[in-house]
């Protein structure tokens, strides 16, 4: 089948075609201000959520009902051959049964997959997947007791990778560097912002 | 934004809710959303107002831009769809509407033959649709059928025909304009 790849004239009206076409020049102001009428999805709304340090306070009256707290965590580096964001930022601690929930939130646009190890978990790398939550975004939630734990992410299975945000461990468990956050008190972690 | 930025960290960061990363977004790629809605629509402020369009749907549906780094191809099937359903809802292919101080705004940098682009122009307006659609991603776009199937959704050979006979409908309609003007 000829597709006219090849025909003067069409090429002719493909050139035409490719050149520029002025847009109004207060295109991009009314674009930008679309954009911030339309209500923001779930991730924006997410992340701004996420990004203001916040103060953990875990009561342990009234059955831990009470959420309370943020651990506020930012890497940014270098990943695989390229540069690329990762942050995690983070922790919401909320109402559960027995123990507040944290959730934890680390961006990696280069991985396939994301778990969190930490001495909560006995540095098991296979116990806490993290899920996609959309593009390079991986979240998990742990229950976790009042206190303080070191962990570090796990990304595609073997890279340990730890919180520069985020108050090193003192030792190194694992061999390589990880991160503390604490639960519990009047404790609080603040993190920078991408 | 920084000239190097890649999209897909300009994504990111507009996901972070970074709104100067997401005007990055609109920069970078508002040049070829209009010269693509306006050859399938014909009219500025139509091309302009789906362009607009476009660029709100893909901020609201960011969390679905599944390869970042490939924005561009992404944010063009949106276009694509709102430019098909601009176009279905007025009706496209009888005629396109001039608008007249839009064609004032645009004469300067149209080239520099006006009444050429006049010409194509209302030889565009006289395609079908899906054919005027595919001409366009193979011919201006210079997009590949494996990547024009995965943005319309539409199978390799049916792409190929659209695109054989969108050209040679172009060829009919234009051939006697072009022996007129070219000795």
């Amino acid at each position: 089948m000829s597709e006219s790849h090849d025909d003067p004239l069409i090429a002719r009206v493909a050139g035409e075609l490719r050149r520029p076409v002025p847009l109004s020049p207060d295109f991009d102001a009314r674009v930008m201000a679309a954009v911030r009428r339309a209500p923001p999805r779930l991730p924006v709304r997410v992340w701004a959520w996420v990004r203001e340090p916040r103060t953990v306070a875990v009561s342990p009256l009234g059955g831990l009902a009470m959420a309370a707290g943020v651990a506020a965590l930012v890497l940014v580096g270098a990943w695989g051959s390229r540069p690329s964001a990762i942050s995690h930022r983070p922790s919401a601690v909320r109402a559960a049964g027995t123990a507040p929930s944290v959730t934890f939130v680390f961006l990696a646009p280069q991985a396939s997959s994301v778990a969190l190890a930490g001495d909560f978990d006995g540095w098991d790398a296979a116990r806490l997947p993290m899920r996609r939550e959309g593009p390079g975004l991986w979240t998990v939630d742990v229950p976790l007791a009042p206190g303080r734990y070191q962990y570090a992410f796990v990304v595609d299975g073997r890279r340990f990778v730890p919180d520069p945000s985020a108050p090193r461990a003192s030792g190194e468990d694992f061999g390589t560097p990880t991160s503390v956050v604490t639960v519990g008190g009047a404790a609080r972690v603040a993190g920078g912002s991408l | 934004m920084r000239q190097d930025e890649a999209d897909g960290e300009l994504v990111l960061r507009a996901l972070g809710g970074d709104e100067e990363a997401f005007a990055g977004l609109v920069a970078r790629h508002r040049g070829r959303g209009i010269r693509f809605a306006m050859a399938m629509l014909g009219d500025a402020s139509d091309a302009e107002e789906a362009l607009q369009d476009a660029f709100v749907r893909a901020y609201r549906g960011l969390k679905g831009c599944r390869e970042p780094d490939r924005f561009g191809a992404w944010f063009l099937r949106i276009l694509v769809n709102r430019c098909r359903t601009r176009g279905a809802r007025r009706r496209v292919g009888a005629m396109f509407v001039r608008d007249e101080a839009a064609m004032e705004r645009a004469a300067a940098p149209r080239g520099e033959d006006p009444e050429w682009r006049e010409e194509i122009e209302r030889a565009l307006a006289r395609l079908d649709p899906m054919q005027r659609e595919a001409f366009l991603l193979k011919h201006v776009e210079g997009m590949e059928y494996e990547e024009m199937a995965r943005l319309t959704g539409a199978r390799i050979p049916a792409l190929k025909m659209r695109v054989k006979r969108a050209c040679d409908h172009l060829k009919v309609l234009l051939r006697e304009v072009d022996d007129v003007r070219v000795p």
